[in-house]
């Protein structure tokens, strides 16, 4: 009776699993292609206090900028280019649109513009994009990606006069914008002085911790990504744990309960106690890196945890999840990943996304 | 003679599981909003309320549809709830549907709705910088 109505969106997961000293690894390509992450979470079991070390870490992540009503042609200007999308690394993507009603933009730091329009506003701008790939009958969305460091995107060059007129002229496309620049190497360039005539305010990630107590978790094995039954638990069962930790809810129910009747996979064991750091912002992949790396040195002196967990969630409206792939938002726009380091630097990577995605890398 | 070499831990080789629609449940999070007043109530009246609307909008095999209330926040009246992916669309038709509470009008606004729970804990929807 209600078989059309028990259909659900696709959502993917991939769940790896290698070690870190495996010369094939590939985490460090999976965190530098998520370009733009919003909040990262530590869960670390059996600890009391933050360690320094992460401490540290928290306190470089790096100021971030919200400039507002910036016309978008101000970042393909070959001055700003020349100065810093040139020079490190610009990520830049526009703030509170909604990927799938408004316009959106991004600068990643391959030096590609990636606008995300509407159907009117595709057909006004007149530049060269792509329908989307998440289109239905009728396509009402566009991607356009510009090259900004191609040789055909000189200044002078008929391209870019086009674009420039395109974004300046026949079509000025406005938006707030986040963004936050890497250097590769010294430079005296200032996102805040170069924007200084728009309203440009900088912000720095917050930063949380909670001490988490008595919560039951999953026993996990590296080398069992499946599980095995009375052993271990899987990769799925041990992600929605994480988010039941993480959202502090409640693992103890009984299956008899009005509520809610929802438990700890099994086999599990009581952690007495357990650390959650949160950082919220404009966080890049370089620093997500070293924050990577800090963790498995974490158990360099032994520690009473197995496991530590790393969770980074990508923004929602964001045009694309990893490198250049497309990323849209039908019932949610979910694009996160979550590191599980083990002792023995063992790791699991778990990758989930939603309709609007293709499958991460 | 054999030589015993000394064995390195055992480390993981590599494996990779793509998952398409693999999680069971959907998981919302949702916020009760009267139009006025200070109305307070509990976890189990909020259940109660949205069963009532489920009843109302799919009779008693409807009022039976098994969730989850994972989380309430009595002083937002903002909750998570769980239920099975075949199920989503009858829960969030009646949370839509849901009109009133013992007279008073209020509605549901359903604030991220997600396969998985771990994206709950991170909605860059909420990022406020203003």
């Amino acid at each position: 009776m209600y078989s059309n109505l028990e259909k659900t969106p696709r959502h993917l997961l991939v769940c790896e699993k290698s070690n870190f000293k495996n010369e094939k690894s590939r985490h460090g390509i999976h965190v530098e292609n998520h370009y733009f992450n919003y909040r990262v979470s530590v869960l670390i079991p059996e600890c009391g206090a933050l360690p320094a070390g992460l401490s540290t870490i928290g306190s470089s992540f790096g100021k971030y900028y919200l400039v507002k009503n910036l016309p978008v042609y101000e970042i393909v200007e070959q001055q700003f280019l020349d100065l810093c999308v040139k020079k490190g690394s610009f990520y830049a993507l526009s703030y509170n649109t909604r990927i799938d009603q408004d316009n959106s933009a991004a600068l990643i730091p391959a030096g590609k513009l990636i606008l995300s329009v509407d159907k009117d506003t595709y057909e006004e701008l007149g530049l060269e994009g792509q329908q989307s790939q998440y289109s239905h009958k009728a396509v009402m969305r566009h991607i356009i990606t510009i090259d900004l460091t191609d040789a055909s995107f000189a200044p002078g060059t008929k391209k870019y006069k086009r674009v420039v007129w395109a974004l300046k002229e026949k079509k000025p496309l406005a938006c707030d914008f986040l963004m936050a620049w890497h250097p590769s190497g010294e430079g005296d360039f200032s996102l805040s002085s170069y924007f200084a005539k728009y309203q440009c305010k900088e912000h720095t990630p917050s930063v949380s911790t909670k001490i988490l107590r008595d919560i039951p978790s999953p026993v996990i094995k590296s080398g069992e990504l499946k599980g095995k039954p009375e052993e271990s638990c899987d990769s799925q069962e041990f992600l929605d744990w994480l988010g039941a930790a993480s959202a502090d809810i409640d693992c103890n129910n009984e299956a008899s309960s009005f509520l809610s009747t929802y438990c700890c996979p099994e086999p599990s064991i009581v952690m007495g106690q357990a650390c959650l750091w949160t950082v919220t912002g404009f966080l890049l992949p370089e620093k997500i890196c070293m924050l990577l790396e800090q963790l498995r040195h974490y158990f360099d002196e032994p520690k009473l945890a197995h496991w530590t967990a790393l969770t980074v969630h990508g923004f929602a409206d964001s045009p694309v999840s990893w490198g250049v792939a497309e990323h849209g938002f039908h019932k949610g726009g979910e694009n996160l990943y979550n590191f599980v380091i083990f002792r023995n630097h063992d790791y699991w990577l778990q990758m989930a996304v939603g309709t609007q995605d293709g499958c991460p890398p | 003679m054999r030589r015993h070499d000394t064995k390195d831990p055992e480390t993981a080789t590599y494996e990779r599981l793509v998952f398409r629609n693999a999680s069971d449940y959907h998981y919302m999070k949702i916020s009760l909003i009267f139009e006025g007043g200070n109305i307070r109530l509990n976890a189990a009246h909020f259940k109660q309320l949205i069963i009532s609307s489920l009843r109302e909008l799919y009779g008693e095999i409807g009022a039976a549809l098994p969730f989850d209330v994972l989380k309430f926040e009595e002083n937002t009246l903002s909750a998570v709830l769980r239920v099975y992916s075949s199920a989503l669309v009858r829960l969030w038709s009646a949370l839509t549907l849901l009109g009133g509470y013992q007279g008073q009008p209020c509605g549901v606004r359903v604030v991220q709705v997600t396969p998985f729970l771990l994206a709950l804990s991170g909605n860059s929807r909420e990022l406020k910088l203003d």
